[in-house]
């Protein structure tokens, strides 16, 4: 080996993330299972949100953004804990961690790549619905809706975080995940909007930000939907500062994990 | 020589504890270190021997701040492994053995990219750098390969390049021939030496007596977490009673012969093991004087016995402070 000089290396987070991002790339595209949460299962959510919605005005649009968010979420959801639970499987934890950079910024490339190839899912989602129902959705307001469409990736991957969190504190969160993530899926209004559910379960869906997103993105893609009764302006407030809370906690809970671990040493656990 | 030891452990404890029961309420605790004192110089190889659940993978993921001690203080290249953690972790590196710690659905060289990029190598200098690890560790011709497909040695090679990827000043190596064919283990300790020319500091645990003999310039014993020796092999020698053993064999021994071996001139001990029917003294010799003829001659009356004579071997010197310390 060549002992050649080198500049002395100094991490980035951008450059850690767009990293991450690489990673969950090739091994996306390296493992066939994939298929199935990203393309198999939108369209499976397809058909449930269209029996659901049947005889609804905007049938198609609620099909489409019921659907494609499951799909959204689930990858989310799924996604960025889970390739954390993976890190603990396969060893690689240890090694990630032994390396300068700090592991939240792995995370969030994983969250990113995650929430975009979720998008896979609402397209196909849109492809099968418009074919199979011959009809093309009208938006009601285009530009709001891909504006709130980008921000309710934004909540997704902001809760996303939280749960990879908790993936490097422990290994048991797989289980908690699974038992909460049907909960999530109705709680959220992912699947459907939430004001239909009982009113007590609003306030608890109000914890987590993409319910304010998602609440939003049906103001602005439904004429006449009928959401939280403070329309679509609060829905963003409280959905920017749901999201910034998250991001916060993220931030906090991460070092804090990150220290635990390091104390009760359940880094090679699995 | 730089000033600041490359490693410096001062009282190391570490106290694991685990819970049990449907509520956990039943709680385990496990000292694995008692108290660790180490100093370690730049450019060494130093290798930490010691049995299984010794303590050896606890103190290495201390060092290189994976781990918090429960009390005491460690520096690594004069940096605090609690509290400078980042800055340390970008001059230290760590090859924790074995089939795990690698992605196995991508290539090595993928494998080598990304944590390029998590220890900030330039990303000028990444190719150049990813091809010159895989070259040194002769993996260039497999490195578009999914290490899926890689043999427990290439693997060990792969973890071996990406240890050394960012160029650390210091490198950890835990158990790195465990499980290796002897090949391919013999491989890895060619490219551990090699490693020396490049002023690296070394600190290698192993259960691989030649192994630590073979490479390591000062070796620690490690037992029930605490540090039995410490000195180099022939130290260690002397540090059990010589560099010269014999070895005498019959059917028992009566005490009062024992006694009068273990008062030969330049004896220093002498341990009895019964292997079946046959008894063995193991005699370590301190000075030259001693002879097999002289340990014949205080055992006569023996008409089959056996002595023969062997240099005091690491092993030797492992099992003797292991033993002492679990007495």
């Amino acid at each position: 080996m060549a002992t050649v000089s080198v500049p002395k290396a100094h991490w980035s987070g951008r450059r850690s993330t767009l990293a991450s991002i690489r990673l969950a790339v090739l091994t996306f595209l390296a493992d066939p299972q994939w298929l199935i949460p990203s393309m198999i299962a939108p369209i499976v959510f397809g058909f449930v949100s269209f029996e659901l919605f049947l005889g609804t005005p905007d049938l198609v649009v609620y099909v489409i953004l019921g659907a494609g968010m499951m799909s959204m979420w689930g990858q989310t959801l799924y996604g960025s804990g889970w390739a954390t639970g993976q890190d603990r499987n396969i060893g690689t934890l240890e090694p990630t961690l032994s390396a300068p950079t700090p592991y939240v910024f792995v995370v969030l490339g994983r969250i990113l790549w995650n929430v975009v190839s979720g998008l896979i899912g609402i397209v196909l989602v849109f492809v099968v619905v418009v074919v199979a129902t011959g009809t093309v959705p009208s938006i009601d307001n285009p530009v709001a809706f891909v504006v709130l469409f980008v921000f309710t990736m934004l909540t997704l991957a902001a809760v996303g975080t939280v749960f990879a969190a908790a993936y490097v504190y422990t290994r048991y969160a797989g289980f908690i995940q699974n038992v909460g993530e049907f909960a999530f899926y109705i709680g959220t209004g992912c699947m459907f909007p939430i004001v239909i559910l009982p009113f007590w379960t609003n306030p608890i869906a109000l914890l987590f930000p993409p319910s304010w997103a998602l609440d939003a993105l049906r103001y602005a893609s439904i004429p006449g939907y009928v959401g939280f009764s403070w329309g679509l302006g609060w829905d963003v407030v409280g959905g920017v500062a749901t999201t910034a809370i998250y991001l916060l906690i993220a931030g906090i809970v991460f070092k804090r994990v990150e220290r635990h671990v390091l104390e009760v040493g359940n880094l090679q656990e699995y | 020589m730089s000033s600041v030891p490359a490693i410096e452990a001062r009282g190391i404890t570490r106290v694991f504890q685990s819970r049990k029961g449907f509520f956990y309420q039943d709680v385990t605790r496990t000292e694995a270190l008692r108290g660790v004192d180490l100093t370690i110089e730049t450019g060494e190889i130093f290798g930490l021997l010691g049995p299984n659940g010794a303590g050896k993978t606890t103190l290495t993921k201390i060092l290189t701040t994976l781990l918090l001690p429960t009390s005491g203080t460690a520096r690594v290249l004069g940096l605090d492994v609690t509290k400078d953690t980042e800055r340390l972790r970008a001059r230290i590196g760590l090859v924790l053995g074995g089939e795990r710690g690698l992605y196995n659905r991508i290539s090595a060289r993928e494998n080598l990219r990304y944590f390029a990029d998590l220890y900030g190598i330039p990303l000028a200098e990444r190719e150049k750098r990813v091809n010159e690890v895989l070259e040194w560790v002769g993996l260039t011709w497999a490195a578009d390969r999914r290490t899926e497909e890689y043999s427990r040695g290439m693997k060990q090679k792969l973890h071996i390049a990406r240890g050394i990827l960012h160029r650390p000043e210091v490198l950890f190596l835990d158990e790195p021939t465990i499980g290796l064919d002897p090949k391919s283990a013999r491989e890895t300790r060619k490219l551990i030496r090699s490693l020396l020319g490049e002023g690296v500091t070394i600190f290698l645990t192993t259960h691989y007596m030649f192994e630590a003999e073979e490479l390591c310039h000062r070796i620690g014993v490690l037992s029930r977490g605490r540090l039995a020796a410490i000195d180099t092999v022939a130290g260690l020698r002397e540090l059990v009673g010589g560099d010269r053993t014999l070895e005498a064999e019959d059917y028992g021994f009566e005490d009062s012969e024992l006694a009068a071996v273990r008062h030969l001139p330049g004896v220093s001990k002498v341990v009895s093991e019964e292997y079946g029917p046959v008894t063995r003294l193991t005699i370590r010799v301190r000075t030259g004087d001693l002879t097999i003829d002289t340990v014949r001659q205080s055992l006569i009356g023996h008409g089959g016995l056996q002595v023969r004579e062997r240099r005091t071997s690491l092993e030797d010197v492992y099992l003797d402070l292991v033993e002492e310390e679990a007495r």
